[in-house]
C-alpha cells in the first residue's frame, strides 16, 4: 500500500484579478519523482513555489503526508528547495550554507556536523566545505544546493528548473545523480523543468500543465504514447508528432490530399464532415512505396544527424510533416515520398483538440479497469 | 621575416608598452599629489612653532623644529578641544547608527513588501532632497524648541538623521534590489524569519551599501555647519565646525593660522580614518557566487 506523499485539492492562484493557477487536484504517492512540464508561463513553478510555501495559495489546500500545511511557514512544512539559481548565501562557506537550516532550527553541534558530512559524502563535495561559493564552479554550486536540501531531511525535495543554469555536459551528469539521489533517498520529489528530456527520463509520473490547467498526468510511456489532446501530443516529443488537419470522411477514414487515411474511428464518434486532427510521431512515418493509405510528400531540407535523418516535407495540401529516416539510403531535397505507418501508431484528436480512442479498445480498456 | 627583423619589432613593440606604462604612472602620480598635497601642508603646517606660525606660509613645512603649540593654543578656545571633539565624535557616531538603523530597516521594508502606496511613499521621501534644509532650520528650531531639544546634541542628531534618510533609505532600497530574491527564499525555507533572517542572511550581502550610508551619515554629520550653529547655544555644546568658525575668526582681530592649520588636521582625521576603515566593503564584489 503506497501512502500518499503530496496531496493538492482544487488549488488556485490569483495574482489581483488574474487568476494564473485554475484550480489543481493532483495526488502524489510517497517516494515517486513528479515532474511538472509545460511551456513557460504555464504556471509549474508558481504551482511549485506554492507547494513550498513560498507563495501564498488562494483557494484550496495541501497535504504533505496527512498533514494539512497549506498556511505553515516553509520551514514546517518538511520540504526543501534547490533553485534554478541556486541560491546559495555567498558570505557563507559551503559547511556554514549546509548547516545554517540546521542551526536556525537550534539542532545539537554533533548532529548538525554529522549530517553535513553524510550529505557532503553522497554528493562528493567534502574537499569544497571550507571554500565560499564564489570560489565553485556551477555544477559544484548545483551540488551545495542539493546538499543544503539533503541536510534538512525533508519529506519532499523540490527542484526548480535546478539545471538550466548548467552547460548541456554538466546537465546530463547531473541528471544522472539526481536520479541516483532519488533511489538513494527514496523521497518524494517533485521537479519543475521545461525540458522534456528531464522530464522523460527522471519521471515516475509527468504533469503536463498549460495556463494553470493539468493538460494530462501520467507516466513517461503514456504521456508519450497516449497523449490526451493535441496540446500533449504536440508537447512532448522532439522533433513534435506531427498534427495534420483534415476531415471526417465518414466509414472510418479521413482524406488527406488525394490519399484516404484509415482512421480507426467510429462513424458513432463523429459525424462526416466534422474536423479530425491526425497525429503521427515523426519515427512512425516509415518511407514506403505509393498505395493505399500513404501520404505524398516532398521533402523540403532534412538534418543528418548520423544514426538518423530528419526529414521535413510538404504534403500535397501544404501541410507540413516531419519523418523520421534511419535508412542509410539517402534523400535529396525535392525528392517525392510516399510514407506509410502502422494503423495502431495513428492518434486521432476531435475539432477540439480531444483524443478520440477507437471504440473497440475503448471499451476492451474500460473492461480491464473494472 | 629575418630573426633580426623579428627581434627589433620585438624590440620597438617593449620600448612603446614601457613609454606607455611611464606615462600612465606619471599621471597617475601627478594627481595624486595634486590631491594629497592641501592635506600634506595642512598637516606639516600645524607643528609649525607658535611663532612661525604668522609667517608667510613658504615652504609649508616646519623649518625651525617640531613643535605641538598650535594644538595647545586651539585647545584654548571655546571649552577645549576635547569636548567639541567628543561632542562632534557623540552627534557623529548617534547619527551613523540611528541612520543605519532605520534605513536599513526601511530599505528592506521598500524593496521586499507590498503594501498601499509605497511608490507614492517612496517618491515622498525622495522628493524632500529637492528641499534646501536652510529652508525649513526656522520651523525645526521651532519643532525642537517644544520638544525641549534644542540646544541639546540628541536634538542636533535627529535633525542630521532626518537630513541624511532620504538619500540613505534610497541607497538600501536599492541595496536590497541587488539581493536576489531566491537568496531570501532559501533562507525563509531554512527557517531564518523576518530579524533573523535581515540580520544573519541580508546584512552582509547589504553591506556595501550601509559602508556607503554610514560614510555619509558621518562625513555629513561631522563636518555639518549651519544647524549646528544655530540649533546649539551654549559654548560646551558646540561642534568641532563651530570651534573652527570662532578660530577662524580670531580674537581682537588677529587670526591664529597655527591653531586654524591644527584644527583642520584634527577635523580631517577622522574621516580619513573612516573611509579607509569602511571603503574595501563596497570595493569588494561580495554577491559573487550568490547566483549563477
Amino acid at each position: 500500500m503506497t501512502e500518499t506523499g503530496v496531496v493538492l485539492t482544487d488549488i488556485r492562484k490569483s495574482f489581483g484579478n488574474l487568476e494564473v493557477i485554475h484550480g489543481i487536484d493532483l495526488m502524489i504517492t510517497e517516494g515517486s519523482f513528479v515532474v511538472f512540464v509545460g511551456p513557460s508561463g504555464c504556471g509549474k513553478s508558481t504551482l511549485l513555489r506554492m507547494i513550498a510555501g513560498l507563495e501564498e495559495v488562494t483557494d484550496g489546500e495541501i497535504e504533505i503526508k496527512g498533514r494539512n500545511v497549506t498556511d505553515l511557514d516553509p520551514s514546517d512544512r518538511g520540504i526543501a528547495m534547490v533553485f534554478q539559481s541556486y541560491a546559495l548565501y555567498p558570505h557563507m562557506s559551503v559547511r556554514e550554507n549546509l548547516a545554517f537550516g540546521l542551526k536556525m532550527a537550534r539542532t545539537p553541534e554533533r548532529e548538525i556536523d554529522a549530517r553535513v558530512r553524510a550529505a557532503s559524502a553522497i554528493l562528493k563535495i567534502d574537499p569544497l566545505l571550507e571554500r565560499r561559493p564564489g570560489q565553485l564552479s556551477g555544477g559544484q554550486r548545483q551540488r551545495v544546493a542539493i546538499g543544503r536540501a539533503i541536510v534538512r531531511k525533508p519529506d519532499v525535495f523540490l527542484f526548480d528548473e535546478p539545471l538550466s543554469n548548467l552547460d548541456a555536459e554538466l546537465r546530463v551528469s547531473m541528471r544522472i545523480e539526481i536520479a541516483r539521489l532519488h533511489r538513494e533517498l527514496g523521497n518524494t520529489m517533485i521537479y519543475v523543468t521545461h525540458d522534456q528530456t528531464e522530464a522523460m527520463t527522471l519521471a515516475d509520473m509527468i504533469v503536463v500543465l498549460r495556463d494553470g490547467r493539468v493538460e494530462q498526468t501520467g507516466s513517461p510511456r503514456e504521456i508519450y504514447e497516449n497523449p490526451a489532446n493535441t496540446f500533449v501530443a504536440g508537447f512532448i516529443g522532439s522533433p513534435r508528432m506531427n498534427l495534420l488537419k483534415t476531415e471526417y470522411a465518414g466509414d472510418g477514414s479521413a482524406w488527406i490530399g488525394k490519399n484516404r487515411i484509415a482512421t480507426q474511428i467510429d462513424d458513432k464518434q463523429v459525424a462526416a464532415g466534422d474536423r479530425l486532427t491526425l497525429g503521427i510521431r515523426p519515427e512512425h512515418m516509415n518511407v514506403g512505396t505509393d498505395g493505399e493509405g500513404t501520404m505524398r510528400a516532398r521533402v523540403d531540407f532534412f538534418e543528418y544527424l548520423g544514426g538518423t535523418q530528419f526529414l521535413y516535407c510538404q504534403l500535397e495540401d501544404g501541410q507540413t510533416v516531419t519523418a523520421e529516416h534511419r535508412s542509410p539510403v539517402p534523400v535529396q531535397a525535392g525528392e517525392i515520398l510516399h510514407f506509410r505507418w502502422q494503423a495502431d501508431d495513428l492518434r486521432v484528436f476531435d475539432a477540439e483538440g480531444l483524443r478520440l480512442r477507437p471504440l473497440d479498445r475503448c471499451t476492451a480498456q474500460r473492461g480491464q479497469s473494472i | 621575416m629575418t630573426p633580426s627583423t623579428t627581434s627589433l619589432s620585438k624590440l620597438r613593440r617593449a620600448r612603446k608598452a614601457s613609454r606607455a606604462n611611464g606615462a600612465y604612472h606619471a599621471t597617475g602620480i601627478a594627481i595624486c599629489l595634486f590631491f594629497l598635497s592641501p592635506f600634506v601642508i595642512t598637516f606639516l603646517a600645524s607643528f609649525r612653532h607658535g611663532t612661525e606660525a604668522r609667517l608667510p606660509p613658504l615652504p609649508p613645512w616646519p623649518t625651525g623644529g617640531i613643535s605641538i603649540d598650535s594644538y595647545l593654543s586651539l585647545d584654548t578656545f571655546g571649552a577645549g578641544i576635547w569636548q567639541h571633539m567628543i561632542n562632534s565624535l557623540i552627534v557623529s557616531i548617534a547619527t551613523v547608527v540611528l541612520t543605519v538603523a532605520v534605513s536599513l530597516l526601511a530599505g528592506y521594508g521598500f524593496s521586499r513588501y507590498r503594501f498601499p502606496l509605497k511608490n507614492v511613499l517612496f517618491v515622498l521621501i525622495i522628493a524632500t532632497l529637492m528641499i534646501p534644509f536652510q529652508s525649513i532650520l526656522t520651523p525645526l528650531f521651532i519643532i525642537l524648541a517644544k520638544m525641549g531639544l534644542n540646544n541639546s546634541l540628541l536634538g542636533l542628531t535627529l535633525v542630521y538623521v532626518t537630513l541624511q534618510l532620504p538619500f540613505s533609505v534610497f541607497m538600501m532600497r536599492n541595496a536590497f534590489d541587488a539581493v536576489p530574491k531566491e537568496i531570501e527564499e532559501a533562507a525563509r525555507i531554512d527557517g531564518a524569519r523576518d530579524l533573523k533572517l535581515l540580520v544573519r542572511v541580508l546584512l552582509p550581502l547589504v553591506l556595501p551599501g550601509v559602508a556607503t550610508v554610514a560614510i555619509f551619515a558621518f562625513l555629513n554629520a561631522w563636518n555639518e555647519f549651519l544647524a549646528a550653529l544655530i540649533l546649539l547655544s551654549s559654548n560646551e555644546k558646540y561642534t568641532l565646525p563651530v570651534l573652527m568658525m570662532a578660530v577662524r575668526a580670531g580674537r581682537l582681530g588677529a587670526v591664529n593660522w597655527g591653531a586654524v592649520q591644527a584644527g583642520v588636521a584634527v577635523m580631517t582625521i577622522p574621516c580619513l580614518i573612516i573611509f579607509l576603515l569602511l571603503q574595501r566593503y563596497y570595493m569588494r564584489g561580495l554577491m559573487a557566487g550568490a547566483v549563477k
